[in-house]
């Protein structure tokens, strides 16, 4: 596997993470989890694993994806039917073969994941 | 979300009788590699590193022998549900410490914006929690016993 199929799936890896301490931070969400009887107390745990997979990622990377999600709920938007799933605009076809680089949208400046 | 279509959610490829891992971990990878196969997806890794991040929070094993190991990945596209039975039992550090031995595993993608993943969850746990529902789940053997199960449960 390149590095930049491993980069791409960190960052998939640290949006699944941060959706994940979003929603535990949620009132509503979290309420609704432990009424079914959920446990969600070890939040630091959720912290220090993102910890770790930051700490894998570039640091021109890390600071794309901050700033990104600054700006939108989901930075990280998977590609379907060649259309970025954040705003629906095209993406050209040779991103998916695109080996040396982590591919963000044109149109709206997330960052891709080819699934 | 009408009862009748949680049945819909359990495909029998995704339903597994004699789940044979003992740890938590192996049980979570047999279950996620039956939803790579079923949907074609290629990143495993990222599914099952989000259900032991969930796991880390806090055991999802809640109810007597059951667990629902859950939560958000972009690695799928849909609502994906696993049924496994585990006839000698799994540690899943469940909070009566006893062994787990049935699992509903639900992964959604971020953009289920309807949150169609916790009704589907919360309505499965409310079913869980009545007994005699429990043994029938426990008790199904096959795709047909357990879709007996479900019409008569949901019906």
């Amino acid at each position: 596997m390149t590095e930049t199929k491993d980069q791409a799936k960190l960052l998939v890896a640290l949006q699944d993470l941060d959706h994940m301490i979003k929603e535990v931070q949620d009132a509503k969400t979290a309420a609704e989890l432990k009424d079914m009887g959920f446990q969600m107390d070890n939040v630091g745990e959720l912290k220090n694993a993102r910890d770790k997979i930051t700490a894998q990622i570039r640091p021109q990377l890390l600071n794309r994806y901050e700033r990104v999600s600054g700006s939108y709920e989901r930075t990280v938007v998977p590609v379907v039917n060649e259309l970025c799933t954040g705003c629906f605009a095209k993406v050209p076809t040779s991103f998916r073969y695109e080996k040396h680089a982590v591919m963000t949208c044109e149109s709206c400046g997330r960052i891709l994941y080819f699934i | 979300m009408a009862a009748q279509g949680l049945a819909s959610y359990f495909q029998e490829p995704l339903c597994i009788f004699d789940l044979t891992s003992p740890s938590k971990r192996d049980a979570l990878v047999e279950m996620v590699d039956a939803i790579c196969t079923q949907h074609r997806i290629k990143d495993r890794d990222i599914i099952l590193e989000m259900l032991l991040n969930r796991e880390s929070l806090g055991s999802t094993a809640i109810a007597q022998g059951v667990a629902f190991p859950h939560g958000r990945t972009l690695a799928v596209r849909d609502l994906s549900l696993v049924f496994a039975r585990s006839p000698a039992g799994v540690d899943f550090d469940a909070m009566d410490k006893e062994p787990t031995h049935l699992f509903f595993l639900i992964i959604a993608p971020p953009q289920d914006k309807d949150n169609l993943y916790l009704q589907v969850l919360g309505q499965i746990v409310n079913l869980i929690k009545d007994d005699a529902v429990r043994e029938r789940f426990l008790a199904a053997k096959d795709y047909a016993e357990l879709r007996n199960v479900l019409e008569q449960v949901t019906a």
